[in-house]
């Protein structure tokens, strides 16, 4: 190798110890680390289309031949409406959940240490890895209503669908938080998998998605009150179905006013939103560093 | 955060880790190093090596002890002082589905120094460790070789005061690990970046480092040059293969030459030369009827200098 005497020295001003001065990056780490996640994700298709099947199979199959075969009151669409926004309460899981599997694969292949190392906060990891998972998320959801939609789900547009949106938001934060705790807790692959349907699928069964939640053994209903995704399909239904969705929160409630159940059921989500990504933060941030 | 003029570059103070499981890694680990030096920590595996450099860039949480950089404790102000470093891992940290550029582009943002003096540095890093033409192809298709070229620059290319390497070359066939020594040594001449090297290769300590410290069960036991830490065990050495080998050593003490010149390790007995000759020991062996099976006179090397320090031989750890 030819050896040339030219040195690589910065052209900026530098301080007395002959450094240039550390500055606050424009662009928040977050927002650095989330389009890293893109565009790791990007280059993985299956990591985008894996977790829409099987809510797109309910939406575009299984919700119509169940309103096909079972006679409700309310109609074949209307109970097809009422299983395709269910749907939405198994994808924000099932992605969270695939999402919270690239932070393990980060830890294995050693990309972690590499942002453990760099100068920014810890946090900044997880928020960037949320952040991504949300962008995901709200495409495949944006396909999966269209989807369902042209299938013949009948959606109500207005102002109303803002709790949709904010319950859909707050209800994937919290489920990323999960999956961002479950990563650090099962670092392994293989046993992080096997957890997944206990919090991705497991309350889909229970929180009202197929069947409203009164129709279950008293007991069993009134567990399922305590499941955020109880909150969050009710959410879902009152934003995007008009006044047929406020059965969902009346069964939770049991008040009359609609907007004051919607808000209630909305803080309960941000409640369990801000303690399971504060441990979340908390468990990363820790784990981190041995 | 404003680094302290004329502070070392690195600073160990009693640096002390126990992990869980009472596992004491590391203990009371001491030393400074000189901004612009290439500094080594050398030992077998399990030593405490890379429990120290963790300690340093603050992955690893000390039990006790501080660690500085430039003056700045690390505890205190943990992102400042690792805006002044950068780290080569033994593993591959890059992301492979992506391309080189937008490996070497996430440090850049990472680190604050994403400006045209960072990207120019970016292109200056690249064509000097002949990757330029690689950059815009994705890591997964680049050779071993390239790969730790790649790791390099990624580290370099923020400018850092103080380079980390952690075992930068285990698991590189032979001719990619002196390629890298090149690079480093290159760079570090071009760059003038302090070096803090963990190792178990004994030829790479000699090679890169100006100054190496021997790490055995978590304490420095010896910290010089590599020129005087061979020179303590004089020009040549004497090793014996024989059945006998305790006895034997025995018989060498009884004849003058001083314990801690013989070293017994299975059935190779190694003597540093001093004051006797190497013919005269093996007459005074065979004059006691000893079997010697093999006699070697050779010049000390690190593993001679380890193994009269800490008893083990580094080789038997890889």
């Amino acid at each position: 190798m030819t050896t040339t005497t030219a040195p690589i020295t910065p052209t900026l001003p530098v301080t007395l110890d002959g450094r240039r001065p550390h500055r606050a990056r424009p662009v928040p780490a977050a927002l650095v680390l989330a389009k890293r996640r893109l565009a790791l994700t990007v280059r993985s298709p299956r990591a985008l289309v894996v977790p829409l099947m099987t809510p797109i199979l309910f939406a575009l199959v299984i919700a119509p031949a169940l309103a096909n075969t079972i006679a409700v009151p309310a109609g074949r669409t209307a109970y097809m409406t009422f299983v395709a926004l269910a749907t939405v309460g198994l994808l924000i899981p099932l992605n969270c959940s695939f999402s919270g599997l690239g932070v393990i694969v980060d830890r294995q292949q050693g990309a972690m240490r590499e942002l453990l190392v760099a100068p920014i906060r810890r946090s900044s990891i997880v928020l960037g890895n949320m952040l991504a998972a949300l962008a995901l998320t709200t495409l495949q959801l944006v396909v999966l209503i269209a989807a369902s939609a042209l299938r013949g789900a009948a959606y109500e547009t207005g102002l109303r669908t803002l709790w949709f949106v904010a319950a859909a938001l707050v209800f994937a934060v919290l489920m990323y938080g999960l999956a961002e705790i479950l990563s650090v807790r099962l670092p392994s692959p293989e046993e992080y998998i096997a957890a997944v349907p206990a919090i991705a699928i497991v309350p889909f069964f229970f929180a009202g998605s197929l069947f409203p939640i009164t129709s279950l053994p008293h007991w069993l209903g009134a567990a399922a009150k305590a499941l955020p995704l109880t909150h969050a399909l009710a959410l879902f239904r009152y934003g995007m179905t008009g006044a047929s969705g406020t059965r969902a929160l009346h069964n939770i409630w049991g008040l009359q006013s609609a907007p004051e159940m919607a808000a209630l059921s909305l803080v309960v989500l941000l409640a369990y939103a801000a303690l399971i990504v504060t441990a979340a933060l908390r468990l990363f941030t820790k784990a981190g560093t041995s | 955060m404003t680094m302290t003029i004329g502070a070392p570059a690195v600073e160990a103070i009693e640096l002390d880790k126990v992990y869980a499981g009472e596992v004491h890694a590391v203990k009371g680990l001491s030393f400074r190093v000189a901004p612009g030096e290439a500094f080594g920590l050398l030992g077998p595996n399990g030593a405490g090596k890379s429990t120290t450099i963790g300690m340093l860039n603050t992955t690893v949480r000390p039990t006790s002890g501080r660690a500085l950089l430039g003056g700045v404790d690390v505890a205190e102000d943990p992102i400042g002082t690792r805006a002044r470093s950068s780290v080569v891992f033994q593993d591959t940290v890059v992301d492979h589905p992506l391309t080189g550029r937008q490996n070497l582009d996430l440090h850049l943002r990472l680190w604050g120094t994403d400006d045209a003096a960072g990207r120019a540095r970016l292109s200056a890093l690249s064509e000097l460790v002949g990757l330029g033409e690689y950059l815009d192809r994705p890591v997964a298709t680049y050779s071993g070789g390239q790969r730790r070229r790649m790791e390099v620059v990624r580290a370099l290319v923020s400018d850092p005061q103080v380079l980390f390497l952690d075992e930068p070359t285990v698991g590189l066939d032979t001719r990619v690990r002196h390629d890298l020594f090149d690079v480093l040594a290159t760079l570090r001449e071009r760059t003038g970046v302090t070096i803090l090297m963990t190792t178990h290769y004994l030829d790479e300590a000699e090679r890169l480092c100006d100054r190496i410290a021997i790490v055995d069960g978590g304490r420095i036991v010896a910290c010089d040059t590599p020129a005087n830490l061979l020179r303590a065990l004089g020009d040549e050495v004497l090793e014996l293969r024989l059945n006998q080998p305790e006895p034997a050593g025995a018989a060498l003490r009884a004849a003058g030459v001083p314990p801690d010149d013989i070293l017994v390790i299975g059935a190779t007995v190694t003597v540093v030369l001093r004051a006797h000759a190497a013919d005269d020991l093996v007459n005074v062996l065979r004059e006691r009827s000893f079997v010697l099976r093999a006699v070697t006179t050779r010049r000390p090397t690190f593993d001679d200098v380890y193994l009269r320090l800490t008893g083990d031989r580094i080789a038997d750890d890889h």
